[in-house]
């Protein structure tokens, strides 16, 4: 008994002496975890004057309440994890909400708007005569969030980051929004920016528009290393600062004082906190813990919350989109009387009513309503469900009741949400109505599948997409170029020659009319050659609590200012006493 | 100061001071069995991350298609490729794992960041450890007084109640029970917090040193920060120690009847000693040795179980993490991790076996 008090009273020591230790300890030099900060900018109120935000806050200890009813914070919730905050090599829609937030981009969409253009630390871009070129002139009175004031030559070190360093990061931004199209990026007096191109891009003030496209501080993001979980506080040209990040946890951001542009931050305080699971998010906000839930929500859930009083759900007018990727150079697909008899025959209606209650929008073009240009070529074409029509492409290609079309329909079971695989196996029934076809429906982990899909490797696969700047380009260039994401249907020569002049056409078009006419041409003959096979749209949720509002001088101000673009501006959510 | 190494302050300190102290007092054959013991624990180690090291690599897919998606390009697949040192002969990936996991620099993460994998341990691992103890603590009171009173009370109401509450809680899925405590106690009653460590206020204004939130709130004296953790931690622990106590209700219990019929117990209560003090003071004592061993085996159990709580509460644990790096094909982070959680059973199992070997004078070497 005596032996065993000793070894307690010796472990009791040791335990103190630890913890003491640990009281001690500085964890100054510790780069593992960016939660620890108590600087923040020095002024909570968004202002013009340009006062470096050096000062440290008071060294609170003591929290105040643990709601955010004193009307001054904010806080949003989010399935998405933070992946990076450097501009250089951030490629996730949550990321880019963040980097927009404290680092304004060259020029951004209006909230709300359908993807238009205004200026954002730049004026409006001018193209050159061979649209070879673009060129950005910067606002006056450029300051850094700590007082640093912006020069051209620093804004062109900093977005040639993309094209020097983006490669060495885990994202490849740069080798997806900047090394396919710009060829440089130079300083032109005192505050111009040239970008030069590799071809014409009459889109390409909307990649400006992008995140990647804004000046971060070279301080914190050194021109030849990523650095994409930088200490807090985070400072830049935006309207916020981020003055906590933990990894997993949430993001805190307060208004940036030096912050001279047209959307300064409304209230004192945004918290972005990360969840695990929809379910959480959603009993979360019904619960008052969250002012807002955004992205990921789910239609389910979404539902579930409409009925809920306090709460707003209002639908976001964009989403991802979901098709099948059909090989055009390899199997039976390759002959356009097949792909044709597949487009005859779904029916989208039913796949929306049945499969997700309605809750998805029918997709009838490769590029989705709200974007330049954007038609409905499937259905004009089609008219589907057309099971004639089907049964004359398919006995044109050869096949009977007898000599059925054998057709392998892959998917991924896991990747896309539950409701893929009934989606997927009422497509199936869909084709098979012809009575001409048998599909054999294949699933595959995706990481397996992703691969598999995209190197043309299944005769036809389910696959999703969203866009990286908002443009009809984006929806369209990806599925013919090079190999089409699986389609290849540039390799089969029977491919009508236009649908490339098409796609070069309209890229070299400045004026957008023009632009919009050969994007619509170029969509008939998408359809026409049945490129890929649209099928829905899934929508995205936002839902709020009473007393949070967005700018009703905007559009969309019931979904809180977020359009097609995707673009979910915190500067303009406003909050009251609910 | 990295918070692993704080971690190692708090608990491996104190156990290798008492693993030193016991060393020192023992007999000759003990301190062999304890050098036995840690020498074997080695190639345990081992084996197991060596298994999971090839079984990852082994797996279909690819963890560059699966971070880029179907926009990747050839070049941005090359560039992901040779950063990660996938293009290396296998042989040369699975030394230069051993000799990160032997140096305990576990290297970076595939997808996200790609921070040092050390670094997110160190967010991570304090978490888990603060959820896993208290639930501990919970499983085992619960276990200990629910099972002795079943023993006292054999074959009467308070036994069969026990004996059916063992079996109930045992066999329910752990995030079910989960759900259901979040749905009555967060979402109808408003009681305890949705999910999460620390609400999101109180976690301004908490300087980190462990990254163990309730520690981290009473070294800084933010007992605003103290009480938001601690009601945070009500439904994950309860889950958690809930479907663990069902194991150690029914272990105590049968233990407790066995101990109950010994001559000594006999003799203390020939003796005139109080039913109370017979059976807390000798019974259960004795009952404990085998419950003592079985704790080093639910140790598995319970990360197992902190797997699944985490995903329900959204607590940034190891769990939730490990989830995370599974799905997305993040080799390293996945074995680094399991690697970490083996070192962890492994580690528990030695200082169960080698306190066993103290409580228990019958056991021989």
């Amino acid at each position: 008994m005596q032996t065993n008090r000793r070894l307690l009273s010796l472990l009791g020591v040791v335990l103190a002496f630890t913890l003491v230790a640990a009281a001690c300890g500085d964890d100054g030099g510790s780069n593992t975890t960016a939660a620890a900060t108590t600087q923040a900018p020095a002024t909570t109120q968004a202002t013009t004057t340009a006062a470096p935000a050096t000062t440290k806050a008071p060294e609170t200890t003591q929290a105040p309440a643990t709601d955010s009813s004193d009307g001054t914070t904010i806080i949003i919730g989010t399935t998405d994890s933070t992946s990076s905050l450097d501009s250089a090599d951030a490629y996730a829609t949550h990321d880019w909400e963040l980097i927009r937030a404290f680092n304004e981009p060259l020029l951004r969409f209006e909230p709300g708007s359908d993807a238009k253009i205004v200026p954002g630390i730049a004026e409006l871009p001018v193209a050159s005569d061979d649209g070879m070129s673009w060129t950005v002139k910067l606002r006056d009175g450029l300051v850094f969030g700590d007082g640093t004031a912006l020069t051209v030559d620093m804004a062109v070190e900093q977005l040639n980051r993309l094209l020097t360093i983006s490669k060495d990061g885990p994202n490849q931004v740069g080798e997806t929004l900047a090394v396919p199209y710009v060829e440089s990026i130079e300083a032109v007096g005192s505050d111009t920016i040239k970008f030069n191109l590799l071809g014409p891009a009459g889109f390409f003030p909307q990649i400006l528009a992008g995140a990647p496209y804004s000046i971060a501080h070279p301080d914190t993001f050194a021109a030849e290393e990523l650095n994409l979980f930088p200490e807090t506080p985070i400072y830049g040209l935006g309207p916020w600062v981020i003055t906590q990040f933990v990894p997993g946890e949430q993001t805190v951001l307060e208004p940036n004082p030096n912050y001279n542009g047209d959307f300064p931050a409304q209230v004192d305080r945004i918290i972005v906190r990360e969840f695990a699971a929809p379910d959480q998010m959603a009993d979360a906000v019904r619960s008052g813990e969250i002012d807002i839930a955004w992205r990921l929500l789910g239609t389910e859930a979404a539902e579930e919350l409409q009925g809920v009083d306090g709460l707003t759900v209002a639908k976001v007018e964009s989403g991802p989109i979901r098709y099948l990727i059909i090989n055009h150079n390899e199997f039976d697909t390759k002959d356009p009387n097949v792909r044709k008899a597949l487009a005859s025959l779904i029916d989208r209606d039913e796949l929306s009513d049945v499969v997700f209650g309605g809750a998805v929008e029918p997709l009838f073009s490769a590029v989705p309503p709200g974007f330049l240009g954007s038609n409905e070529s499937f259905e004009t074409k089609y008219q589907s469900p057309n099971i004639d029509a089907a049964v004359a492409f398919l006995e044109a290609a050869g096949f009977s009741a007898d000599n059925k079309l054998q057709l392998q329909l892959a998917y991924p079971p896991e990747h896309y949400g539950v409701t893929t695989a009934d989606g997927v196996l009422l497509i199936a029934q869909q084709l098979e109505a012809s009575g001409l076809i048998s599909v054999e429906v294949v699933s595959q982990e995706w990481s397996t599948y992703v691969g598999a899909c995209t190197n043309g490797e299944y005769e036809v696969c389910v696959l999703g997409w969203f866009f990286d700047f908002p443009d009809a380009e984006n929806y369209l260039q990806p599925f013919i170029e090079g190999d089409g994401l699986g389609t290849n249907v540039l390799q089969n020569p029977a491919t009508d020659p236009s649908l490339l002049s098409l796609l070069l056409e309209q890229r070299s078009e400045s004026d957008l009319d023009t632009r919009a006419s050969l994007l619509s041409d170029l969509q008939d003959v998408y359809a026409d050659e049945v490129v890929t096979l649209p099928l829905w749209i899934e929508p995205e949720y936002i839902i709020y609590r009473d007393g949070i509002s967005g700018d009703s001088s905007l559009d969309r101000a019931e979904a809180l200012n977020i359009g097609p673009t995707f673009n979910f501006v915190y500067s303009v959510l406003t909050k009251t006493a609910g | 100061m990295h918070p692993l190494t704080l971690l190692f302050l708090i608990f491996g300190l104190p156990s290798f001071t008492a693993l030193v102290w016991i060393f020192a007092r023992g007999s000759a054959p003990l301190r062999r069995y304890i050098i036995t013991r840690i020498l074997l624990t080695v190639p345990m180690i081992l084996i197991l991350v060596s298994v999971v090291f090839f079984v990852l690599r082994v797996m279909p897919g690819s963890v560059v298609d699966s971070t880029l998606g179907p926009k990747a390009t050839d070049v941005s697949r090359e560039n992901i490729e040779d950063a990660l040192g996938l293009n290396d002969p296998l042989y040369i990936q699975y030394f230069t794992f051993v000799a990160d996991v032997a140096t305990f620099d576990l290297g970076d993460s595939f997808i996200g960041a790609r921070r040092p994998i050390k670094d997110e341990l160190g967010e991570r691992l304090p978490a888990t450890i603060e959820l896993i103890i208290p639930a501990t603590i919970l499983a085992l009171g619960i276990g200990l007084v629910g099972g002795t009173a079943a023993a006292v009370r054999r074959k009467r109401p308070t036994d069969y109640a026990f004996r059916l509450y063992s079996v109930l809680i045992y066999s329910m899925p752990i995030f079910w029970l989960g759900l259901i405590l979040r749905l009555v106690f967060s979402v109808w009653l408003g009681w305890t917090p949705i999910a999460g460590r620390i609400d999101v206020i109180s976690n301004i204004n908490l300087d980190r040193t462990t990254n163990m939130l309730v520690v981290d709130s009473i070294i800084s004296g933010n007992w605003t920060a103290l009480k938001s953790t601690l009601q945070h931690l009500i439904l994950p622990t309860v889950t958690l120690g809930l479907v663990l106590s069902g194991v150690f209700v029914r272990l105590t219990r049968i233990n407790v009847i066995e101990t109950l019929q010994e001559d000594y117990i006999v003799a203390a209560e020939a003796r005139g000693i109080r039913q109370r003090a017979v059976t807390y003071s000798y019974a259960l004592k004795n009952a404990m040795i085998p419950v003592i061993t079985v704790i080093g085996l639910q140790v598995a159990i319970l990360l197992a179980g902190a797997v699944l709580t985490e995903t329900v509460f959204s607590w940034p644990g190891m769990g939730r993490y490990l989830v995370d790096r599974i799905s997305s094909r993040d080799f390293i982070a996945v074995q680094s991790t399991v690697a970490v959680f083996a070192i962890f059973v492994a580690l528990i199992s030695l200082a169960v076996d080698i306190v066993y070997s103290v409580l228990d004078p019958r056991v021989k070497y």
